[in-house]
């Protein structure tokens, strides 16, 4: 009894200091570790070896090694390239200048880190917006929405679906099949209600469309030569992904050994490509791996799991959308890494008992990533596209985001969820 | 030799109290980079840029986006007005902190002063604190370099 209350008590404070900020949330995430740890061997319910076991190294292996792809491909220009091809291509027609940086960074963030995506594509996206004399902030908008809306339909296009993929044994493939149509429909909607919230902003004629058509593309790629080497080492990477589970692949090694290939490829100053890396990002899911190792070890997930077993009379199919839309609550006001780590030995619990938690793990999924659509601290691509704006003569305000970007959010989990319903029984397989 | 040695004595300074529009037109009839911001009794308490000014025009993005040599053309950005409330600031708002030296500054140091604040010119005041003079860099640069002997004949490499 002792060992889960304290362990619950040591759990709780930590998230509590990520989630005020009081704190950064690495240093308590790494701070929470040590005294679980502690406290784990004091009162005997947690070993090192555990905490060690605890970790999830599939995880971090694929997070490592998709960032080092892209502290390779960074400073090539190319984000910037696509985002001044996107511009061009628009001739300086708002809608279709939405829908084609809509889709650039969607298409990046499915395959790359979302939040590097936005903050290269989004002082690319001021430019034009600038140069065209129209307002960025639906743009910005935009591409923090679509990229976090997008990223949910591949397993590597967003860390929480990492989590999940390591935790349930799904392949790249389950989540083109399971996810991915789901998620086409939920981005649709998205950009279709944020045409229409800033129908007044998108309607404006620019005065200037000609501007665009003098941006040249191939000045804006610094460095072909290494952003085609890298591309080629991601394209492979990408092809190993799709077929990863027939040649007994784990996703982490393919990263990894992607990662090992572009770097003897490209043999870049190794100073400033692990510079680039989020070396805080990785601690930070190694003392949450830890943290949550010492709450199962001190069996609260398991009492969790047994009160949310007692609710066994819910069918299975409104337990899924229940967690489509707590978890989407949760992740808008809170970082959806936590959540999602939290939330896997829980599903993992019921599993145990009996349920066929197949499906939970896609409401998981889902309402991990869109959740964060919500508010303007919903996700670190929001935070980023949100500060960015601020150094600008429009910045984007905590309230403007609750008027266009909350209706995204509960919009794109009402499809969602009507999807989960009719697709239960495929998402059960 | 010393910086007062090489300074321009006829200094065109600006009040506090003046407006950025007024600004402007100062800066375009007397053609110059640099106006020193004096109080009432002729003591400087800032430096004005042209730079200063035209930040207050220069596209967000060419503060956000590292390299811009791809865009050929700044489109709507290209004759920008400040507007009417930026004209009307007074000019402590914008100005950058005072930084001044005597008649006696050497000019080396002069110039590493004006190096590290990246400025193009240097007000000069006397003792008591009143604006004297103005140097630019091609007035210290040029005086220091004039000091310089040619090498000895015969002695070439």
């Amino acid at each position: 009894m002792i060992p889960g209350l304290l362990a619950t008590l040591i759990f709780v404070v930590s998230l509590y200091l990520i989630f005020s900020e009081k704190l950064n949330r690495t240093i308590a995430g790494i701070a929470g570790a040590a005294v679980m740890v502690g406290a784990g061997m004091a009162l005997g319910f947690y070993s090192e070896e555990e905490a060690i076991a605890a970790i999830d190294f599939n995880t971090l292996g694929l997070l490592l090694g998709m960032m080092t792809l892209v502290a390779l491909l960074e400073p090539t220009g190319f984000f910037q390239y696509l985002a001044v091809w996107a511009g061009r291509w628009s001739r300086g027609h708002p809608v279709r200048l939405l829908v084609l940086l809509g889709t650039v960074t969607t298409v990046l963030s499915m395959f790359l880190d979302n939040v590097t995506t936005v903050v290269l594509i989004a002082p690319v996206t001021i430019l034009i917006s600038e140069i065209l004399g129209v307002s960025a902030v639906p743009l910005l908008m935009a591409e923090a929405l679509l990229a976090d809306t997008g990223g949910v339909a591949t397993l590597i296009g967003d860390p929480p679906n990492v989590l999940i993929a390591s935790a349930a044994g799904f392949s790249f493939n389950d989540f083109l099949t399971h996810a991915l149509p789901i998620v086409a429909a939920a981005w649709l909607t998205a950009l279709l209600l944020v045409r229409y919230l800033f129908r007044v902003e998108l309607g404006q004629r620019p005065p200037n469309a000609e501007a665009v058509l003098q941006l040249n593309p191939a000045q804006a790629l610094d460095d072909p030569v290494t952003a085609r080497k890298v591309l080629v080492v991601l394209g492979g990477a990408i092809l190993l992904f799709f077929i990863h589970n027939r040649i007994h692949l784990s996703p982490a090694f393919i990263a990894l050994g992607a990662a090992a290939a572009a770097l003897v490829w490209v043999r870049p100053d190794t100073h400033k490509t692990f510079q680039r890396i989020e070396w805080g990002v990785l601690i930070f899911f190694i003392a949450l791996f830890v943290m949550v190792g010492g709450l199962e070890a001190a069996g609260v997930l398991r009492a969790v799991a047994g009160l949310m077993a007692r609710a066994d009379g819910v069918p299975p199919m409104l337990f899924g959308v229940m967690m489509i839309w707590g978890v989407a609550a949760l992740s808008a006001v809170v970082d959806n890494v936590p959540i999602t780590i939290a939330m896997i030995p829980v599903i993992e619990s019921l599993g145990v008992v009996g349920m066929n938690i197949r499906p939970l793990w896609w409401a998981l999924a889902f309402g991990a990533g869109f959740g964060g659509n919500g508010t303007i601290i919903g996700s670190t691509a929001n935070i980023v596209v949100a500060s960015l704006s601020e150094r600008t003569r429009t910045p984007i305000t905590s309230a403007l985001w609750n008027k266009r970007g909350l209706p995204v959010m509960l919009a794109t989990c009402a499809v969602t969820s009507v999807l989960y319903v009719l697709a239960f029984p495929l998402l059960s397989r | 030799m010393k910086i007062g040695d090489c300074m321009k004595r006829t200094v065109v300074s600006i009040p506090a109290t003046a407006t950025v529009g007024e600004a402007a037109a100062l800066f375009a009839a007397r053609h110059v980079g640099m106006l020193p911001v004096v109080d009432e009794s002729g003591r400087p308490v800032g430096v004005l840029q042209l730079r200063d000014l035209l930040a207050l025009v220069m596209p967000d993005f060419v503060r956000l986006v590292g390299d811009i040599d791809f865009v050929h053309d700044f489109g709507a950005m290209e004759a920008p007005q400040p507007s009417p409330e930026a004209m009307a600031r007074p000019v402590r708002e914008v100005m950058q902190p005072s930084l001044s030296v005597e008649e006696t500054c050497g000019l080396l140091r002069a110039f590493a002063l004006m190096r590290q604040r990246d400025l193009h010119d240097l007000p000069v005041v006397a003792p008591d604190g009143r604006l004297v003079g103005i140097a630019s860099r091609v007035d210290i640069g040029a005086a220091l370099l004039a000091s310089w002997r040619p090498p000895p004949k015969g002695d070439a490499p």
